[in-house]
């Protein structure tokens, strides 16, 4: 399949999904939405690729819904809302219930939606100088969904604040790090696609079916909620 | 300005957008008697009834933030110690933002000792700040008390090692708040410690920024998240994004970020969540 919104790719073991609208912060249009439906099945379908890599071109990893373009488009802004509404949600690889390892390497800034990415990966890593924040009540909007599953993967506080603060603050790579949102900064930043490929090929070496079993009985936990 | 209630053990007001909930018992470390408890349960609900106030700071006087139940008191008084039993025994209790199902956004600002009882007010804000001179312990266990709800809360919140450590070692084992930052306990550490009021004051006016309503959604979808598995979190987190559709704040927040203007958002709601809805509980 041809592409215009993201690429794919394949070096070795390792499939590439990157986010490519650089000039537009990689905000998901109506073609994006529709083409990373279509770029986890693709990825997930192909046995030679054994982890996935996420990341983006340009100066921003992800920064969400590309609200603009989305409002010319009614069909696609109607079907998104249905989905928002129903929880039924196409855009990440836990979404579109991919059993590979999947590796977001984030390049620069990661923003609202941007953050369901990180939020839904199994392995985030963080080129020196990327950012976090979560603009959506600065912008009268709600943020749940992404944050929801941060809350339940790192220290709760520094997501509420995130949350509250609004663009008006920012979680730095390095603090991301110490939190355990992401497990390694890589400096010089310029070395983030070597640093994710190799870290991908290391966990590429291992069963795949062995990968998928561990994968599937970790996030499994997360669905547990407390006794009753 | 508002005129609030006339409190004995507790100093509230309001600066700019922010209520301050203040703990006004110096002498006594801040410990929460009888009387502390109900002026608890009316201050929370006057700063979230009051328009005006769009962020709530929570924080002490004196050398320490809280101390917990006051048990002087109790041991002295018998009826101290029966309301104590009974509000515990029945999981009815008013004193933090939580308890009360406050919708506004809660800062701690953790001024010195926090401990035992003290850790209710850390594990119920949605945002904790502390001067860097604050310090932080659980002596429940040295004093013959089962450690529960506090802690209940922060394991769920926190790396939970850190939580059963200071459980189990009670008054023999302090956590300074630097620890606490690296654990995202806390997400700020103000030093010089005098700066602390300052900087949660800023804090406080930053957030006061953001939209009321999107806030009060928020701060919804995720503390129910503690309560859910994944999925279902995220089910329920939806209704509470969609609830604010057609609200006037989702039109108003684009339209000020395109005329780069302040937004001029819809008064809060004020209204205490009702029980029912997720926020209690957490420890049931």
């Amino acid at each position: 399949m041809t592409y215009t919104a993201l690429r794919v790719e394949r070096r070795g073991p390792v499939g590439w999904l990157v986010f490519a609208r650089p000039d537009r912060g990689n905000a998901l249009d109506a073609t994006g939405l529709a083409e990373l439906e279509a770029a986890w099945a693709e990825l997930e379908a192909d046995l030679a690729v054994r982890v996935v890599v996420n990341t983006g071109d340009g100066p921003a990893f992800q920064t969400g819904l590309d609200v603009a373009q989305l409002s010319r488009d009614p069909a696609a802004l109607r079907e998104q809302s249905r989905r928002t509404r129903d929880a039924e949600l196409r855009l990440t690889a836990w979404h579109n219930g991919v059993t590979k390892p999947v590796i977001a390497a984030v390049n620069g800034t990661c923003a609202g939606g941007g953050l369901h990415f990180v939020a839904d990966a199994d392995i985030v890593i963080a080129a020196a100088g990327a950012t976090f924040l979560d603009p959506h009540t600065s912008i009268g909007q709600v943020s749940a969904y992404e944050t929801i599953a941060l809350v339940r993967k790192s220290p709760m506080e520094p997501i509420v604040r995130m949350a509250l603060a609004g663009r008006h603050e920012r979680i730095t790579a390095g603090r991301a790090h110490q939190l355990g949102i992401v497990s390694q900064v890589v400096d010089p930043p310029d070395r983030l696609r070597d640093e994710a490929q190799a870290l991908a090929e290391l966990i590429a070496r291992r069963d795949p079916a062995l990968l998928a079993a561990t994968k599937r009985a970790l996030w499994a936990a997360l669905e547990e909620g407390p006794p009753a | 300005m508002t005129a609030y209630a006339t409190y004995e053990t507790l100093i509230v007001e309001r600066r700019g957008p922010v209520g301050w909930l203040i703990n006004n018992r110096p002498d006594q470390l801040n410990a929460m008697n009888s009387t502390m408890r109900d002026e608890f349960a009316v201050a929370w609900a006057e700063l979230e009834a009051d328009p005006e106030v769009r962020v709530i700071v929570h924080t002490g006087e004196g050398r320490a933030f809280q101390t917990g139940v006051d048990v002087a008191e109790i041991a002295s008084d018998g009826v101290g110690m029966e309301r104590y039993r009974q509000s515990v025994e029945d999981f009815d209790l008013h004193f933090t933002a939580w308890h009360q199902g406050v919708t506004k956004p809660v800062i701690t600002a953790v001024n010195g000792i926090c401990a035992g009882g003290g850790f209710h007010w850390v594990a119920d804000a949605d945002i904790c700040i502390a001067a860097a001179d604050a310090q932080f312990f659980d002596p429940h266990v040295s004093i013959g008390q089962v450690v529960s709800l506090e802690a209940i809360g922060l394991m769920r919140k926190m790396p939970v090692e850190a939580v059963m450590r200071m459980a189990l070692v009670g008054r023999h084992e302090r956590m300074p708040a630097t620890r606490a930052y690296e654990l995202g306990m806390i997400s700020q550490v103000v030093d010089p410690p005098e700066r602390l009021r300052d900087e949660a004051q800023a804090l406080g006016e930053t957030v006061a920024r953001n939209s009321p309503a999107a806030m009060a959604a928020t701060k919804r979808a995720l503390w129910r998240a503690l309560e859910l598995g994944l999925t279902d979190a995220c089910r329920a987190g939806a209704a509470d994004l969609v609830s604010l559709w057609g609200h006037p704040d989702q039109t108003e927040g684009p339209l000020a970020f395109a005329e780069k203007r302040e937004p001029r958002w819809a008064p809060p709601a004020g209204g205490l969540a009702p029980p029912s809805d997720g926020l209690s509980g957490l420890s049931s």
